[in-house]
C-alpha cells in the first residue's frame, strides 16, 4: 500500500517536474483571485453607493439604473459564460493576457454580489446615524465615510469573506480559456499520467487550506472589530 | 437673500407635506436669541416634523426660513455650514455606536471646524465634566445608560459651540428614573442663555424652564404664550383638552 503510494506520488509530482504544474498553477490562482477580488471591492463599492445613495436621497437615478441593470445581467448569468465571451467576444480580436481577461471577468462577477452585500450592509444602519451626521454639518460623503460605512463594513464583513472565498473556487473555471490555473495544472497531471486521484486530491486540499487559513483571519478580524463595541 | 430682522430664527409661512398628507400648513414663528421655546402638542400632530424642518432635515414644502438673517430654504445656501451651528438632540440619541465618548464629541469640531485634537479634546472633557460623566471619555456608546447616552448627545451637539439647540422630545425614550438627569441637563443650559427649541411632553419642564410655550395641532400653532398663562389661561378649546388630558 505504501509502497503504491510512493510510486504513485512519485509519478504524479516528482517525474517530470510534474510539481510545477501546481505550484504555476497555484501561482496562477492566487494572482487571479487577488486582483479579481480588488476589482470586485472597487466595483461593488462603487455601485453599493450609487444605489444606496439613490435609495436614501433619489439622486443619481440614472446611474442607479445602470447599476440595476449590471446586477441583474452579471447575477442572472453563469460566470462561465462571462469569462468566455469577454474573452472571445470582447477581447476576441485583440491579443490579451489570458490572465488580464480572467482578473477582468471574475472582477466584474464579483463586484455584483459585492454590491449588493455592502448595499445591504449600509441599508442595515439606522437612519438616526445619517440624521445625526447630517445634522452636525457633515455633508452626505462624510457622513457616509466617518459614520455609515464603517458600521457597514463590521456588519458585512462575514458575507464579504463568504463571497471572497465562492471567488476563489469559482476561478477554478479559468481553464475553459486555457489559463493554467491550480485547477488546470492538476488535470493536466492527471492527462499525462493516468492517475486522476493524487493531482485531483492534491489541487482540492491546496484550495481547502486556502479557504481555511482564509477563514481563520477573517474571523480574527470580525472578532477584534467587535471587541471595540457592543 | 437676507432680512434686517433680528431674530435668530424666522419661520415664514412653513408647509410641509408628505405626499398628500399636508402635515405643516401655515407656521409663521420668530425665535429670538436667549428664547426657550417648548412646543407640545398631540402626537402626529406635527411637531418633529416642524423641528426637523428647522435645520433641513426634512425639506419644507413652502415657506421661508431665515437662520441669523440668511435664508436657509434657498437651495443655494451651504445648509452643512449653518447646522454646525443648529445642534439638534434625537429621541433615540443617535450616538455613533463605533467610537468612544470622545471621539464621538471630536469628531464633528475636529473634521469641520479644523480644531487640533488636543484644543477639542480639552473643550469635551470640560463639558463632559459638567454633565457628570467625566470619567466615561474612553467608553463606547453601548456601555451607557440611556440617560447617559442623551447626555452624551447634548454634549456631542454644544461641542459644535451651536447658537440655537434643537431637541425633539429628549427624554422620551428613557426609562423614568433617567428622565431627571436629562432635564437637569437642559435646565443648566437654558440658565446659560442657550436658545433651544424643545418638542417635550414633560409639562412641568415646559412650566419651569420655557420662556415661551407653544401648542401644535392640525398643522399649525394655535396658541402660544408665557408658561405661567399658557397653562393657568388656555384660551384654545383644543388646547384646553390636550391640557385636561396630559396634566
Ligand atoms: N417621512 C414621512 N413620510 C410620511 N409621513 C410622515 C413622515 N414623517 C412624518 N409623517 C407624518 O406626519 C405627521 C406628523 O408627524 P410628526 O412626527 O411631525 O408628529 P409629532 O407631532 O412629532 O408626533 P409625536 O408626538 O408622535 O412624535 C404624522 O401623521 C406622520 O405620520
Ligand atoms: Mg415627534
Amino acid at each position: 500500500m505504501s509502497e503504491k503510494f510512493r510510486a504513485d506520488f512519485y509519478q504524479n509530482f516528482i517525474e517530470d517536474d510534474r510539481w510545477k504544474y501546481i505550484v504555476n498553477g497555484l501561482g496562477n490562482t492566487i494572482k487571479i483571485t487577488l486582483f479579481a477580488v480588488l476589482l470586485g471591492i472597487a466595483l461593488g463599492f462603487l455601485v453599493a453607493i450609487i444605489r444606496s445613495t439613490f435609495e436614501k436621497t433619489g439622486k443619481l437615478k440614472l446611474l442607479n439604473l445602470l447599476c440595476r441593470v449590471y446586477l441583474t445581467v452579471i447575477r442572472g448569468t453563469p460566470v462561465l459564460i462571462q469569462l468566455l465571451l469577454i474573452y472571445f467576444v470582447v477581447f476576441g480580436s485583440v491579443r490579451i493576457d489570458k490572465s488580464l481577461v480572467a482578473i477582468l471577468a471574475f472582477g466584474i462577477n464579483s463586484g455584483a454580489y459585492v454590491a449588493e452585500i455592502f448595499r445591504s450592509g449600509i441599508m442595515s444602519i439606522d437612519n438616526g446615524q445619517l440624521e445625526a451626521g447630517r445634522s452636525l454639518g457633515f455633508n452626505y460623503s462624510q457622513t457616509m465615510i466617518y459614520i455609515i460605512m464603517p458600521q457597514a463594513f463590521k456588519n458585512v464583513l462575514p458575507a464579504l469573506g463568504n463571497e471572497f472565498i465562492v471567488l476563489l473556487k469559482e476561478t477554478s473555471v479559468a481553464g475553459y480559456i486555457a489559463i493554467q490555473d491550480l485547477t488546470k495544472g492538476a488535470d493536466i497531471i492527471r492527462s499525462r499520467t493516468y492517475s486522476a486521484f493524487m493531482p485531483l486530491m492534491a489541487a482540492a486540499v491546496i484550495y481547502l487550506v486556502m479557504v481555511m487559513i482564509f477563514t481563520y483571519f477573517v474571523q480574527r478580524l470580525e472578532r477584534r472589530l467587535r471587541s471595540s463595541d457592543h | 437673500m437676507t432680512t434686517n430682522n433680528d431674530a435668530l430664527i424666522q419661520v415664514q409661512h412653513l408647509g410641509k407635506s408628505f405626499d398628500r398628507l399636508d402635515v405643516l400648513k401655515d407656521i409663521t414663528v420668530d425665535i429670538h436669541k436667549g428664547d426657550v421655546v417648548c412646543v407640545i402638542g398631540p402626537s402626529g400632530s406635527g411637531k418633529s416634523t416642524f423641528l426637523r424642518c428647522l435645520n433641513r432635515l426634512e425639506e419644507p414644502s413652502s415657506g421661508k426660513i431665515f437662520f441669523e438673517g440668511v435664508d436657509i430654504t434657498d437651495p443655494k445656501t451651504d445648509i452643512d455650514r449653518h447646522r454646525q451651528k443648529m445642534g439638534m438632540v434625537f429621541q433615540q440619541f443617535n450616538l455613533f455606536p463605533h467610537m468612544t465618548i470622545m471621539r464621538n464629541l471630536t469628531i464633528a469640531p475636529m473634521k469641520l471646524q479644523g480644531r487640533s485634537q488636543r484644543e477639542a479634546e480639552e473643550e469635551a472633557r470640560k463639558l463632559l465634566d459638567r454633565v457628570g460623566l467625566g470619567d466615561r471619555a474612553n467608553s463606547y456608546p453601548s456601555q451607557l445608560s440611556g440617560g447617559q447616552k442623551q447626555r452624551i448627545a447634548i454634549v456631542r451637539a454644544l461641542c459644535m459651540r451651536p447658537e440655537v439647540m434643537l431637541f425633539d422630545e429628549p427624554t422620551s425614550a428613557l426609562d423614568p428614573e433617567m428622565v431627571g438627569e436629562v432635564l437637569n441637563v437642559m435646565r443648566d443650559l437654558a440658565r446659560e442663555r442657550m436658545t433651544m427649541v424643545v418638542v417635550t411632553h414633560e409639562m412641568g419642564f415646559a412650566r419651569e424652564v420655557a420662556t415661551r410655550v407653544m401648542f401644535m395641532d392640525g398643522g399649525y400653532f394655535l396658541e402660544e404664550n408665557a408658561p405661567a398663562k399658557f397653562f393657568a389661561n388656555p384660551r384654545n378649546e383644543r388646547l384646553k383638552n390636550f391640557l385636561s388630558k396630559v396634566l
